[in-house]
């Protein structure tokens, strides 16, 4: 489970995600020749979720768990423009606080239930129930004040303020349609299987196993710009939960299964090498994976302090070497496929161990100890990392330790302390640590508000992604400004002048972009991307 | 009769201290009772008063304990939380697939140190010093060494088995032979041992003596006498097995009973761990009384004596 | 000097090549254990990104790890939170063991049946499954593993040393000594722990190398020492990801262990054989 690993939110509708799309590889699937329909495919995952059930999970993997078997009332593409699925047409009211939507006739959920707008008013009133503890989808429409049910296929959604993130929100698999019947079994019930109107339905779902999924021979409802229309082209889908990067790999060449997510940064070269295999990565929009340094308490409330820590320590050449060039080294607080990205970040900030000694001496950290640590009034310059190894992915385990030896050159005795999530949960709402580390994927620029809103600070009764407990006026009001306009060009000055103030003031180590790497065998053909970097499997299939 | 009685009553007693134990831990847990319990999972404030009273947690801990004692005794071993299931149902679901890896690792270990004893035993210094040598290795190869050569080479590199998994009789191969090998060296060595020491009996002179083949003599009198102290060994197989099985099952990413326990101790999922602890002493309680009936039946002369 | 003479007269033997290896060996890890930097000069948490999974050569003997350390330099510093593990364990298991077996022993029969109780019931569960019942409630860690691994080898010295004491107890040894004025405890002291020493020895000999090998499955689990702490387990569990590009990183700290617990075995039988007198 992560609480952060995840959350791939697409904000504001009207924006055009330009940057957004990824790189894609020159060794794209081989989509040649006419799709065949049957078989099945085996793909294995590298985490899994600890609930099911997309409205209250926080994690991304639940996403791509469920999508298979859920419809959203629209779809986004990857230009970011929003496309009819459930919903025929909506209209927004004038002061933006209404939305109005036809719905789609002739849907059935795989359960037999009519797909109507008493299904919609269930499932957005599901996700806002204190009772479903939902712990990301109900954070992304706090304005919510419910829905109506103009008659049977006509339903109006109310906000309390005007809210433009809606659409892009409904979009995603944490908004997608469950069954209203299926809704009433409770939260232990859909945290083991939910049930859609999607192209697939789920046949068993078995904690650190896996799931499978067979196809929905009534599927006719496919969103708008798909591969193609009607059931899918599997006749069953497979994801299986492998953990282990060394088992996963070696499940893939071995042909145990047919494709893997994050085939391990050490391996690519191998598998590309290998003409039985294709890859494709894609990057992830959002946060990057960043270190926080917490600016409330211990000895990163000095930007100076901040600044030496950023500037002391050779991400570049650590990134490059540890993850063989399939990530890159970050320099803003979010990736370049994000809506919003400054491309300026990339220059504000560089390695300069002579420069980083020197701020440590200007901050007061100018005594050694026995041990090499700066020291100031007898105290050491001492940073506390709470490290929550089970659930660290893509190696940041060695990354650390690669860290940590990097600070001890300029003098910072940077000390992992091992967590639990039970542990670090009330540790990181109390503000009771000097680094936090995580990823954020979101594909716009509102992933920005997330990180660095005041009102996104972590309390003992709110979890928020704000884990450098920033707080400054100044990009609170562009955050707010942002919110406020759906001007693309507007928005985009105002992230980029977030990004250079949190860059200036040294707020967040930006460490690397994560790319999603796909790998998969040649006879895997017509896996298409969500938008946030997550494959999807309705046009998939395989050849014989 | 009387001898049965007082061992069935002192296994109780065994089981009776394993379960106590694991309300010990319950109540000794640093937090509260209902904290520990729950462990990472998110209930709603509801859903944990109904818990609290569900399992009188509210109540002194002596009557705790009574209940505590009760549900155990109906066969309820407690909920988790975080898995949304019941504990034997947990159990119940991974149980399969560890027993079918135990019983097929146990089984192969047997049948090759038999062979190899059989073929070693007092035979000639250097074919000795050879399975001996063999039996040191295994000694010192723990489970999870042993499994990662073995998922390189014969599955990474070679291809023949696959890494993952439990699907079909050929992704049990590799994690059989894996919890095989430490066992091995052990079931050789005692094997040998006790058929050096059969072989010198008088009857195995008389059976040469009425022309008995060496294979015959080795095969039809010896084994007998050498698979006894066996039985011996079946309460350390079980805690060695079952040790093999968390690593072994890790490696290959293969469910069953160690990846149950090894994620319930990553989440703090405590009704599991606990269960897994009493359902693992009764187990071994059971295997126990077990292995003193074979030993009435094996040896009749034990009856009598205590 | 010693009221009842279990050991047989010693014989002479030469050592066999293997015993002699085999305690060479050992000692060499006794060093590394306790003065590494005799052994290499290198610093075990010296990483360089720049050098990472570098293959065996002259410049690293052994190779780097994914962190670019010296894989020698950090397999000799890991010497010793392994020996440390197995000789704790044990050392702690003796102690305590043989407390409770004096208790048994030598108490009345309801210290005795208590005793036995609570021994059977810590026998009745695997090592491994103690040591993560542990965990859940104290945490992971070294002390915690030494802790979890001797409550499980504990028994089978509580259970030697109740039968050497009924053994003495019966042997009229402690009515002479009580009847020349010896308190029981200077009895215990005097009788009692010097004759369980030599199987005691035995037992523990040969039990150091199978407790390496659980310590350092708790560590390949991720239950050992914090990273960067080099142990041979974790290392060995860190090097599996690397394996089909850079096979040393994982090899050598097994090797270590394999090796490592091999002639702890072969010296401890060779020393079993000795003290009870079987030839070598």
């Amino acid at each position: 489970m992560t609480l952060f690993r995840s959350a791939a939110v697409l904000s504001a509708a009207a924006l055009a995600l330009a940057a957004c799309g990824g790189t894609s590889d020159d060794t794209k699937p081989d989509t040649a020749g006419a799709p065949v329909n049957g078989g099945t495919l085996v793909y294995a995952v590298n985490t899994e979720p600890t609930n099911l059930d997309p409205h209250a999970s926080p994690q991304d993997i639940t996403g791509l768990f469920t999508r298979p078997v859920l419809d959203s009332l629209v779809s986004l593409d990857d230009k970011g423009t929003i496309h009819p699925w459930l919903a025929k047409s909506w209209e927004i009211s004038a002061d933006q606080k209404t939305y109005t939507f036809k719905l789609r006739e002739g849907v059935k959920f795989s359960d037999g239930t009519v797909f109507d707008a008493e299904a919609v008013k269930a499932n957005l009133d599901h996700i806002v129930d204190p009772k479903t503890k939902s712990q990301l989808a109900a954070g992304f429409i706090t304005p919510y004040a419910g829905t109506t049910v103009i008659d049977e296929h006509t339903v109006k959604v109310a906000f309390s303020k005007p809210h433009s993130p809606f659409l892009a929100a409904l979009a995603t698999a944490y908004f997608g349609i469950e069954s209203p019947t299926s809704l009433k079994a409770g939260p232990d019930a859909l945290a083991k299987k939910v049930i859609g109107s999607g192209p697939f339905v789920i046949d068993a779902f078995t904690p650190h196993q896996g799931i499978t999924y067979h196809r929905n021979p009534d599927y006719d409802w496919a969103p708008e710009g798909s591969s193609h229309t009607g059931p899918a082209r599997l006749d069953k889908l497979e994801l299986k939960v492998l953990q282990e990067d060394s088992v996963r790999l070696g499940a893939l060449t071995s042909g145990q299964v047919d494709g893997i997510a994050s085939v391990p940064p050490v391996n690519v070269k191998q598998i590309k090498a290998d003409p039985r295999f294709t890859l494709e990565t894609r990057q992830a929009p959002g946060g990057n994976y960043n270190y926080y340094p917490n600016t409330t308490a211990g000895v990163f409330t000095d930007a100076k302090v901040r600044r030496a820590f950023r500037d002391g320590i050779d991400f570049k050449t650590v990134i490059d070497k540890l993850y063989f060039g399939i990530f890159q080294p970050a320099a803003s607080p979010v990736s370049p496929a994000t809506q919003g990205y400054d491309k300026a970040t990339e220059t504000a900030w560089k390695y300069d161990a002579a420069a980083a000694n020197k701020l440590l001496d200007e901050a007061g950290w100018t005594g050694r100890d026995g041990e090499g640590f700066r020291t100031k009034d007898g105290k050491r310059l001492t940073v506390r990392w709470t490290f929550v190894r089970a659930f660290a992915r893509e190696q940041r385990a060695t990354l650390a330790e690669q860290v940590q030896a990097e600070a001890k050159k300029i003098g910072f005795d940077l000390q992992l302390q091992d967590a639990t999530v039970a542990e670090y949960v009330p540790r990181f709402a109390k503000g009771d640590y000097d680094l936090a580390d995580f990823s954020w994927q979101r594909a716009d620029g509102d992933a920005l508000r997330n990180l660095f809103d005041t009102s996104s600070i972590t309390t003992p009764t709110f979890f928020g992604q704000n884990g450098s407990r920033y707080s400054d006026k100044e990009v609170d009001g562009w955050l707010a400004g942002s919110l406020g306009t759906t001007d693309n060009a507007e928005r985009a000055e105002l992230y980029a002048k977030v990004q250079q103030k949190v860059t200036d003031n040294a707020v967040v180590f930006p460490v690397y972009v994560f790319n999603y790497v796909l790998g998969a065998s040649k006879k895997v053909h017509g896996i298409t991307w969500e938008p946030q970097a997550y494959p999807t499997f309705y046009g998939a299939w395989v050849t014989k | 009769m009387r001898t049965v009685l007082i061992r069935l009553g002192s296994s109780l007693l065994v089981l009776w201290g394993a379960i106590t134990v694991a309300f010990a831990v319950l109540q000794l847990t640093p937090g509260s009772t209902i904290d520990a319990i729950l462990g990472t999972a998110p209930v709603t404030p509801e859903a944990r008063a109904q818990i609290v009273s569900d399992l009188k947690l509210d109540r002194p801990v002596p009557e705790q304990y009574a209940d505590f004692l009760g549900r155990i005794a109906r066969g309820d071993f407690g909920h988790s939380y975080q898995l949304h299931d019941s504990v034997t149902g947990a159990v119940g679901r991974e149980l399969g697939s560890s027993i079918q890896l135990s019983l097929v690792g146990v089984g192969l270990a047997f049948a090759v140190s038999i062979v190899v004893a059989l073929l070693t035993a007092h035979r000639r210094r250097s074919v000795r010093s050879l399975s001996s040598g063999l039996e040191l290795i295994g000694v010192s190869i723990p489970a999870f060494w042993a499994a990662i050569l073995l998922l390189t080479i014969f599955s990474f590199k070679l291809g023949w088995f696959p890494a993952a998994g439990a699907d079909g009789a050929s992704s049990l191969v590799l994690p059989a032979v894996a919890v095989a090998v430490p066992l091995m060296a052990i079931f050789t060595q005692v094997l040998r041992e006790g058929l050096e020491l059969a072989l010198d009996e008088p009857f195995v002179a008389t059976a040469r003596a009425r022309g008995a083949s060496d294979a015959f003599v080795r095969v039809r009198h010896a084994l007998r006498h050498a698979l006894l102290p066996l039985v011996t060994l079946v309460g350390w197989l079980f805690g060695m097995t079952f040790g093999s099985l968390v690593v072994v099952e890790t490696v290959f990413s293969r469910p069953g009973m160690g990846q149950l326990i090894l994620h319930a101790v990553e989440g703090k999922d405590l009704p599991v761990v606990l269960g897994v602890v009493v359902l693992t002493s009764v187990v071994f309680v059971t295997v126990n009384i077990l292995q003193d009936l074979a030993y009435l039946i094996i040896d009749p002369r034990l009856r009598g004596a205590r | 000097m010693t009221a009842v003479a279990l050991a047989p007269p010693r014989r002479r033997r030469a050592l066999r090549p293997g015993v002699w290896g085999a305690s060479l060996f050992v000692g060499l890890v006794v060093v590394a254990a306790v003065v590494p930097g005799l052994l290499t000069s290198g610093n075990p948490g010296a990483a360089d990104a720049v050098s990472a999974l570098q293959g065996p050569g002259a410049d690293h003997l052994l190779g780097t790890d994914a962190n670019g350390r010296d894989l020698l330099t950090r397999i000799v510093y890991g010497a010793r939170p392994s020996l440390l593990a197995g000789l704790g364990a044990t050392g702690l298991a003796v102690l305590v063991g043989s407390a409770l077996g004096l208790v048994a022993g030598l108490g009345g029969r309801f210290a005795d049946e208590t005793t036995m109780r609570l021994v059977e019931v810590l026998q009745s569960l695997p090592t491994l499954l103690l040591a993560l019942l542990v965990f859940t409630i104290a945490g992971p860690g070294t002390l915690n593993s030494i802790f979890a691994i001797a409550l499980y080898l504990m028994p089978s010295y509580a259970r030697l040393v109740r039968v050497q004491s009924k053994l003495i107890g019966r042997s009229g040894y402690v009515e002479a000594a009580t009847s020349l004025g010896l308190g029981r405890i200077a009895i215990v002291v005097r009788h009692v722990l010097p004759n369980a020493f030599v199987p005691l020895l035995v037992l523990a000999t040969i039990e150091v190398g199978l407790t390496i090998v659980a310590a350092s499955s708790l560590s390949f689990l991720g239950f050992g020492p914090k990273p960067p702490a080099p142990e041979w387990g974790a290392m060995l569990s860190a090097g599996r990801d690397y394996f089909a590009v850079a096979w040393w990183v994982a090899v050598f700290p097994g090797l270590a262990i394999s090796l490592t617990v091999l002639s702890i075995t072969v010296v401890g039988r060779h020393l079993q054989r000795r003290l009870e007198g079987r030839p070598s």
